[in-house]
C-alpha cells in the first residue's frame, strides 16, 4: 500500500462482532487526496495482528490500545507498560463480553 | 550521565494529567516517555450503552476546550448513518459557531504557549479576555457557556439570535485587531523568537509517517486539511485558504495559529454575508427512525486540533461501535520523536505548541 | 530627619565607645541594623503588593483586592498562611544545608544591604573597599542556591542548582568588568565616594550607557528576575531549588526574594543615579524613590518576557555582555580618564 502513495495512516481500531472480531486500518494518500479502508478478519479467541510499525511509526500506539482494549496480539511486539488502561485477567474492555455495568471487583452484577 | 525525571501528573504545565518520564544529559532531553491514561473514561465504550442522541454532552467532554467541535462531528455521524440531510441555513448556523469555537480554541493555544515558555500568565489573561467575548457570543447563540450541545439531528437547537450578525461583526473586527497586536507583540520579542525558531522541527516525511494531524501537519508543510479535501457543510462555497507553513518548528505551529485565526474570521464574514434566511432548528429525537443494523460510517472533521475521524458502526437503538480518532492522541504520540536532542526547557514549548488536551487523548 | 536622628544616636554611642566598651559600639550597629531591617522589610512588603498590583494591571486583572483596603494586607496574610504551615523534610534531604540555605541567603542579603550607605550620614561603616566586598558577597548567592538545591534531594531542585552555577560563571565575568569601569571612573572603590563622585560630575548612566544596560541585565540575572528566573522556572522545574521547601521556609524565601529585589535596586540606583543626590526631599527618601522606580521597572520586563534558555543565556553572557563590558571599559578610559 505504502508503495501506491498511501503514506499516512489515519487510524487502526477493531470492532467487536459477537462472533468475530475485525481490525480496521485507514490509510491515506495525501498528495491524491484518496482514503483507503482496510478491513482483516480476525480469530475472536486467538486474536493477532502483525505489527505495522516498520512500515507506518504512527501505528505505535494504535496498537497498543488495540492489545489492551480488544486482547489483540501483536506479532513481534511486547506491551512495555500499560498505555491507557489494563484489566488484568479480565475480558479486554472493549470487547462485547465485558458488561459495562458490572463491578468486576466484587462480581456483583 | 544521563538522569531520569518523572513530570507529572501534577505539573504546572502538562495541561491536565499528564505523566513524562524524561531521561535527561544535563538539559538536553534524551527519551521522553509519554504516560498517559489518567483521565481514560472508556468514552468508546460508554456511548455503546447509551441512546444516539444521549452521547454529544459526553462526546463535548473530550475536549473541553473545544467541545461544540466534538459535539458536531458526532452529530454529523449519526445523521451519516440515519442519511439525514442538514438544512441550509442550519449548516451555516453550524459553521459560523465551528469557526468562533477555533478562534477560541486557538486563543487559548496562544496562552498556554506563552505560559509554557515561563511568561507570568500576562498572555494567557489578555487572550482569556478575548476568549471570555468569543464565549459570550456563543452563549447568546446557544445558551450555554461551556458545553453547548446545540447539535440536533438535521439541524441546531437554537438559531441564532436576530442581532448576532452584528455583534460577531463587531466582536471579529476587535479580534483582527487584538490579534495583530499579538503578532507584533510576540514576533517582535527577541526572547520569543528565539524560544521558537528551529524548535521542535518535525520534518515533512516525519510527520507524515508519524500521522500527526491538524495544525502540526499542516506547520510541517503539508497541506492537509479536511475543510479543503472532504469539505462538509458549506465550506466548499466560502473563501478560504489552508494555512501552510514550511518551517516545521515550534514557531511554525504558532504561527498556523494565528493564520487560521485570521482564516476563520475571514470564513466568518463570508458565512454571515452569504447565509440565508429559513428554518434552522433540528429535529426532535423522537421523530427519528433507527438506522439499518451494522452500517459503518466513517465521518472526518476538522477540529481546532486536528483531523478527528468517526468510526460508527450503528445498531437500531445505539451505536454498535464508535471509534474515535483523536488528533491529540497522534501528536502526543510524536512528542518523543520531535523533543529529543531538544533542551529541558523546550520540551514544555514543543508540549505547548502541540496544543494538548488530556481528556482527549485519553478519551 | 531620620537618618539625623540615628546617626545623633550613634555618634553618641561612639563618644562613650572611645572612653568605654566595645559593647557600646556593638549595641548602636545592631540598633542601625534592626532599623535597616525594618526599612528594607516596608520596602519589600510595598514592592511585594505594588508588584501583584502592577502585574494584574498589566494583565487587565484586578489583583488583590480583598485583604485590607485595595488588598494591601494580601501579602501579610500569605505570611499567616505560610507560617502556620508545616515544613516537610524530605527523606533524603540533607537536613542541616536544608535548613541552613535560606537562613544563609537572607543572611548574606541582609548584610550586604547593611554595607551600603543610604546617605551621607546613615551608613555602618565607610569601607574602602565596600564595592568590592558587595560584589565578592554577590557571588555567594548562587552558592548557596547551588547548596540548598542540592541538599533537598530532589531532581528539580538538583537541576535548578546546576542551573545556578551555569548561570553563575555566564554573567559574573561581565558584571565585574563594570565594576571595574565604574572604579576606574570615580578612583575609589567606596561606595560612598561613588556618589559623590557622580554629584560632582554626572549620573554614571549617562556616562556610561553601554554599562549601564550590561549591569542592569546581569542585576536581574543575579536576582533571579524574568527573563532569568531560570532557577525557579515554574513551567519546568516546578519551582527549581525550592521545590520541597514549605511553610515558613518558604515564606523566608519569599522574603528573600524581594529582599535581593531591594538589594539590586539600591545597588543600581547608587552606582548609576547618583545615590541619594537629590533636591529638597531628605537623601534616604531619594534613595529609596530611585530604588522603587528600578524595581518597578524589573516588574513591567518580568510581566511581558518569556524564560530565556539557560544556554542561550551562557552565549548572551559570553558573546555579548562580556566584549560589551570590555568596550565599556575600554571607552571609559578613553573617555574619562587618559
Amino acid at each position: 500500500m505504502k508503495g501506491q502513495g498511501y503514506d499516512y495512516l489515519v487510524k487502526i481500531t477493531a470492532v467487536d462482532y459477537g462472533k468475530s472480531l475485525q481490525a480496521v486500518y485507514f490509510l491515506r494518500n495525501i498528495a491524491e487526496n484518496k482514503d483507503e479502508t482496510l478491513e482483516i478478519d480476525l480469530e475472536y479467541n486467538d486474536a493477532w495482528l502483525p505489527t505495522a510499525m516498520d512500515i507506518f511509526p504512527a501505528a505505535d500506539w494504535y496498537e497498543r490500545e488495540l492489545m489492551e482494549m480488544f486482547g489483540v496480539a501483536i506479532k513481534n511486539r511486547i506491551a512495555k507498560r500499560i498505555l491507557l488502561e489494563k484489566w488484568d485477567g479480565i475480558d479486554p474492555p472493549f470487547r462485547k463480553s465485558f458488561e459495562w455495568d458490572k463491578d468486576y471487583r466484587t462480581g456483583v452484577e | 550521565m544521563s538522569t531520569r525525571i518523572n513530570i507529572g501528573p501534577v505539573h504546572p504545565s502538562t495541561h491536565g494529567v499528564l505523566r513524562l518520564v524524561v531521561d535527561v544529559d544535563g538539559d538536553t532531553v534524551k527519551n521522553v516517555e509519554p504516560h498517559i491514561g489518567f483521565l481514560h473514561r472508556g468514552v468508546e465504550k460508554l456511548v455503546e450503552t447509551r441512546m444516539y442522541m444521549q452521547c454529544p454532552p459526553y462526546m463535548e467532554k473530550l475536549d473541553y476546550v473545544a467541545p461544540l467541535s466534538y459535539d458536531e462531528a458526532y452529530v454529523a455521524t449519526v445523521e451519516a448513518a440515519l442519511g439525514i440531510e442538514v438544512k441550509e441555513r442550519a449548516q451555516y448556523v453550524r459553521l459560523i459557531e465551528l469557526e468562533l469555537q477555533r478562534i477560541a480554541s486557538h486563543l487559548f493555544f496562544l496562552g498556554a504557549l506563552c505560559n509554557d515558555m515561563g511568561q507570568m500568565f500576562t498572555m494567557f489573561m489578555w487572550v482569556f479576555e478575548d476568549r471570555d467575548r468569543v464565549l459570550e457570543l456563543l452563549q447568546e447563540a446557544t445558551g450555554q457557556r461551556m458545553f453547548y450541545v446545540n447539535m440536533r439531528l438535521g439541524g441546531v437547537t437554537m438559531d441564532l439570535p436576530p442581532d448576532f450578525g452584528e455583534n460577531c461583526m463587531k466582536l471579529l473586527s476587535h479580534l483582527e485587531k487584538r490579534i495583530g497586536e499579538y503578532q507584533r507583540y510576540l514576533e517582535k520579542n527577541p526572547v520569543f523568537m528565539e524560544r521558537t525558531k528551529g524548535i521542535g522541527v518535525l520534518s515533512a516525511e516525519d510527520a507524515k509517517s508519524l500521522g500527526v494531524a491538524g495544525p502540526v501537519l499542516r506547520a510541517s508543510g503539508i497541506s492537509y486539511d479536511v475543510r479543503k479535501a472532504k469539505p462538509y457543510y458549506v465550506y466548499e462555497k466560502l473563501n478560504f485558504h489552508v494555512a501552510v507553513e514550511h518551517g516545521c518548528d515550534n514557531f511554525a505551529r504558532y504561527r498556523i495559529r494565528i493564520m487560521e485565526l485570521r482564516e476563520s474570521i475571514r470564513l466568518i464574514r463570508d458565512a454571515l454575508k452569504k447565509m440565508p434566511d429559513g428554518d434552522a432548528l433540528g429535529a426532535s429525537i423522537k421523530l427519528i427512525g433507527p438506522p439499518a443494523k451494522n452500517k459503518i460510517v466513517t465521518v472526518s472533521r476538522e477540529l481546532p486540533r486536528g483531523e478527528c475521524m468517526m468510526y460508527m458502526v450503528s445498531d437500531p437503538q445505539r451505536p454498535y461501535r464508535l471509534s474515535i480518532r483523536s488528533p491529540c492522541f497522534v501528536n502526543l504520540a510524536a512528542l518523543n520523536h520531535i523533543a529529543k536532542g531538544e533542551r529541558l526547557a523546550d520540551l514544555f514549548s514543543i508540549m505547548g505548541s502541540l496544543d494538548l488536551v488530556m481528556a482527549c487523548v485519553d478519551r | 530627619m531620620i537618618d539625623n536622628i540615628i546617626f545623633s544616636i550613634v555618634s553618641t554611642w561612639q563618644g562613650w565607645l572611645n572612653g568605654s566598651s566595645l559593647l557600646f559600639y556593638g549595641i548602636a550597629i545592631l540598633i542601625y541594623a534592626i532599623f535597616i531591617l525594618i526599612v528594607t522589610s516596608i520596602f519589600a512588603y510595598i514592592f511585594g503588593w505594588v508588584e501583584r498590583k502592577l502585574i494584574a494591571k498589566i494583565q487587565h486583572r484586578h489583583g488583590p483586592t480583598f485583604v485590607g483596603k485595595f488588598g494591601i494586607l494580601q501579602n501579610l496574610a500569605d505570611l499567616v498562611k505560610l507560617l502556620s504551615k508545616e515544613h516537610i523534610t524530605p527523606d533524603n534531604a540533607d537536613r542541616i544545608l536544608l535548613t541552613i540555605g535560606p537562613i544563609l541567603m537572607l543572611a548574606v542579603t541582609t548584610f550586604m544591604v547593611l554595607l551600603l550607605p543610604f546617605s551621607p550620614t546613615l551608613q555602618a561603616t565607610n569601607l574602602g573597599l565596600g564595592l568590592l566586598l558587595i560584589f565578592v558577597l554577590i557571588a555567594f548567592l548562587p552558592i548557596i542556591v547551588f547548596l540548598a538545591g542540592f541538599s533537598t534531594g530532589n531532581k528539580f531542585a538538583d537541576i535548578s542548582a546546576q542551573r545556578s552555577v551555569l548561570m553563575l560563571i555566564s554573567y559574573e565575568i561581565p558584571l565585574l568588568v563594570v565594576v571595574a569601569a565604574i572604579a576606574l571612573l570615580s578612583g575609589t572603590y567606596s561606595i560612598s565616594g561613588i556618589v559623590s563622585a557622580q554629584a560632582a560630575s554626572h549620573w554614571y548612566i549617562l556616562l556610561m550607557p553601554i554599562g549601564f544596560v550590561v549591569f542592569f541585565i546581569t542585576m536581574l540575572a543575579e536576582m533571579e528576575r524574568p527573563p532569568f528566573d531560570l532557577r525557579e522556572a515554574d513551567s519546568e522545574l516546578i519551582a527549581g531549588w525550592l521545590t520541597d521547601y514549605s511553610g515558613p521556609y518558604y515564606a523566608l524565601a519569599l522574603f528573600i526574594d524581594y529582599t535581593r529585589m531591594f538589594l539590586a535596586s539600591l545597588i543600581i540606583a547608587l552606582l548609576f543615579f547618583g545615590g541619594w543626590s537629590g533636591p529638597l526631599l531628605p537623601p534616604l527618601a531619594w534613595l529609596l524613590i530611585k530604588a522603587f522606580i528600578i524595581a518597578l521597572f524589573t516588574i513591567i520586563i518580568r510581566a511581558t518576557t518569556v524564560r530565556m534558555r539557560i544556554d542561550r543565556i551562557l552565549r548572551l553572557g559570553w558573546t555579548w555582555l562580556l566584549p560589551l563590558s570590555l568596550l565599556n571599559l575600554i571607552l571609559v578610559y578613553i573617555l574619562f580618564v587618559a
